[in-house]
């Protein structure tokens, strides 16, 4: 289904959306977050800090409820996540490619419900990108690309006055069906231009990784580089780059006590993160990755190598936040260039 | 105006007659035109530093990282190491040997004036809609390259509030020092940005905070790039908690978690209330806190609400002097409060 949509029409077709909640950058503090629409839309973000991996993988995610009383068994409440039907607007194909990644590890051996439960509710209506939102994308060094509808159910194109938009999954024609009669049929004018603007998009210059399909083995390679330690010397160890990052998923569980006595609280999941230097800590005291220089290197080799040995492909989609966000310079393109130049 | 040539030529004659073991400085990211810390160890590396309005991170950080690396290796270091520092960045050196995290002869301070002006607030720059490729200092003003050719900008319009509030934009405590001091040019009353907030009641200060500490994500990058949140073991950390091979399962169960992991209001708030008064008459102002956090909140507010606070009641300034009485370690005759005499 590929239809044209006058920009001025944008607000009709997400009135039409009723049964969902819609989600689009607004900017608010200074940022560009996703946030509820209330019936406003205007998609002239460049990305937004945040990406939208919280809609499906929230920062903090609620198992069950636990509660002991005395002299009884102790009772267990699961808890499902409330599921809204979310239709977030405007999400850049950089994080439409870390949808797919996401999707690929909270499914791969074990189907994580409490994700599933969440993103099969969430439908992404992706924005081609024109132009690189920013100095630091590189989504085409990774396989992506700034017009690709990898993980979208509907991808719209910015053709001036009016977009394009194409449907990419079931879902995605069932909310342009919803739509009716917003929408107008593409001319072949339309269709020239659509193709125009994506060859457009394709050509304007991005940062690049060097010899991109060498990367995984070169890294592999490189495990007791003592490049690491050097570009990792001004990293401050924070959870910036790798909570901003569309495809990280680390997370850790704990249980929250709401009352000592008796004893309740809550089993919980939150987002955790291998740049902390207690993410590896064992119990004995011992920290198998001892300095930051480890911590770089498993992030980057997660990215880089790991997920292509275990999925395929990359994990990074080349948004560019990491390195946008992070304070001191530590730099993912950068950094892979370098530890992969000097191996044979 | 500072002449980068000597700040190279400075850091190359030590290096190369191994007066220092290496030179915290700043030099060019590959993240557009922004600085980035840096440690040089070779006299030829001396030429990789810079000095730009983009410097404006607190390389005392690099300080103590650099102890922390020693006490962990359990290295010895016979000689010094040298720091480029700003004044706020020299205030901080001060805190830390005030506290004893290391001596003065354990440093070389490599001062450097800002003289008639700061350093930039990169979303004060954005926000003016310019995209530049380099910046350079020039008088009182700041020069960007950009497409359309080279832009000046009076500084004070994109520079960052606490140097519009600086008191001291020279650093005093130096072994040598670049530039002229021009302490004594505030351009705003120290503390305004704090006055502007205040004028709000205390509804719509509290909905403010509200809304801040919801929003935080809880990455502490605030915490981790301050040179005074140097604990081994913060609290927000899990490893807060010692286990042995005697803690049983109760004890860890039961362990006082001070802050849990979730990133909720009443969780962040708790966070934020506890770092500030732990930064309380130690903070010196230099808002690398506020500059590094990902999603904008305003946490000087906060530090400079304790740092009046601390004047107000003891005329107290942080980073004066490194014998000087620090504020929570010390208590005066004249303590305006009847409880403590
Ligand atoms: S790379 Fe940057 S953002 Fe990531 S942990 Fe290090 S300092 Fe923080
Ligand atoms: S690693 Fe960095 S550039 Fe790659 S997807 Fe994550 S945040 Fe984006
Ligand atoms: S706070 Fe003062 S010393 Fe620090 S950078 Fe700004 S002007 Fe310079
Ligand atoms: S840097 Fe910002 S988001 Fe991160 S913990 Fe600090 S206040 Fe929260
Ligand atoms: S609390 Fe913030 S402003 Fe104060 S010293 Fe630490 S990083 Fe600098």
């Amino acid at each position: 289904m590929e239809k044209i949509l006058a920009k001025n029409k944008l607000d009709d077709w997400v009135a039409a959306l009723s049964d969902w909640q819609v989600s689009a950058p607004i900017m608010e503090d200074d940022i560009w977050s996703y946030k509820a629409s209330k019936g406003k839309v205007q998609l002239e973000h460049s990305n937004t800090v945040q990406p939208p991996k919280g809609f499906s993988f929230p920062q903090r995610e609620v198992f069950f409820s636990f509660e002991q009383i005395k002299g009884q068994p102790p009772r267990l409440t699961p808890i499902q996540p409330k599921a809204a039907r979310h239709a977030v607007f405007g999400v850049r194909p950089c994080d439409g490619a870390g949808a797919v990644r996401m999707d690929t590890v909270f499914n791969d051996q074990f189907q994580d419900n409490y994700y599933q439960a969440r993103r099969s509710n969430v439908a992404y209506v992706g924005l081609a990108c024109n132009k690189p939102q920013g100095i630091n994308c590189f989504c085409q060094s990774v396989g992506g690309s700034p017009v690709s509808s990898q993980g979208m159910d509907v991808l719209m194109t910015d053709l001036g006055d009016r977009y394009y938009v194409a449907a990419v999954t079931e879902t995605g024609k069932a909310l342009m069906t919803a739509g009716g009669k917003v929408f107008g049929e593409p001319s072949a004018d339309d269709k020239k231009k659509l193709k125009q603007t994506h060859a457009d998009a394709l050509a304007q210059p991005q940062r690049a990784i060097n010899n991109v399909d060498a990367v995984p083995a070169k890294l592999k390679a490189s495990f007791d580089s003592p490049l690491w330690e050097e570009l990792a010397r001004a990293c401050i160890g924070c959870g910036a780059c790798t909570f901003l990052c569309p495809t990280c998923h680390c997370f850790d569980i704990n249980d929250e006590n709401t009352s000592s006595s008796p004893l309740r609280g809550n089993r919980v999941r939150t987002w955790d993160n291998c740049q902390f230097p207690d993410f590896t800590m064992h119990t004995s005291g011992h920290n198998p990755r001892e300095n930051q220089g480890a911590r770089l290197r498993q992030r980057v080799n997660h990215k880089f190598q790991y997920f292509h040995e275990n999925f395929g492909m990359s994990q990074c989609t080349g948004c560019g936040r990491c390195i946008t966000e992070c304070s001191v310079g530590v730099d993912i393109v950068n950094v892979v260039n370098k530890v992969t130049e000097h191996v044979g | 105006m500072i002449n980068l040539q000597d700040m190279r030529d400075t850091a190359r004659n030590m290096l190369a007659k191994n007066e220092v073991r290496g030179v915290i400085g700043y030099r060019r990211s590959t993240n557009g035109m922004l600085a980035e810390p840096v440690v040089i160890t070779k006299p030829e590396q001396a030429d990789e530093l810079i000095w730009d309005p983009t410097c404006f991170h607190n390389l005392s950080l690099y300080l103590v990282e650099d102890r922390k690396f020693l006490a962990h290796t359990r290295a010895k270091a016979d000689l010094p190491i040298a720091i480029i520092a700003k004044g706020c960045d020299a205030r901080s050196t001060v805190v830390l040997m005030q506290e004893n995290y290391f001596e003065r002869k354990d440093v070389y301070i490599i001062g450097v004036s800002c003289e008639g002006t700061g350093v930039l607030d990169e979303r004060k720059l954005v926000k003016k809609g310019i995209r530049a490729t380099n910046s350079a200092f020039d008088g009182d003003d700041f020069v960007f390259t950009t497409e359309q050719g080279e832009q000046r900008i009076p500084a004070r319009e994109v520079m960052a509030d606490r140097c519009l509030e600086c008191r001291e934009c020279f650093p005093k405590e130096h072994n040598i020092v670049l530039g002229e001091d021009k302490t004594g040019r505030q351009l705003d009353a120290p503390f305004t940005a704090l006055k502007r907030f205040e004028e709000l009641d205390p509804a719509a200060r509290w909905e403010f905070w509200d809304h801040q500490f919801e929003r935080c994500i809880r990455c502490f990058a605030c915490r981790s790039v301050c040179p005074m949140c140097y604990c081994d073991e913060c609290i927000v950390d899990s490893t807060s908690f010692p286990v042995t091979g005697q803690t049983t399962a109760d004890e860890k169960a039961n362990r006082v978690k001070w802050i849990e992991r979730s990133a909720t209001r009443a969780e962040n708030m708790t966070y934020h209330m506890t770092r500030v008064l732990h930064l309380a008459g130690r903070c010196i102002d230099c808002n690398e806190c506020e500059r590094v956090c990902p999603v904008n909140i305003p946490l000087r507010l906060l530090n400079n609400k304790m740092e009046r606070e601390a004047r107000e009641q003891f005329g107290y300034e942080p980073g004066a002097s490194i014998g000087g009485p620090s504020l929570t370690a010390s208590f005066l005759d004249t303590d305006p409060g009847k409880f403590i005499r």
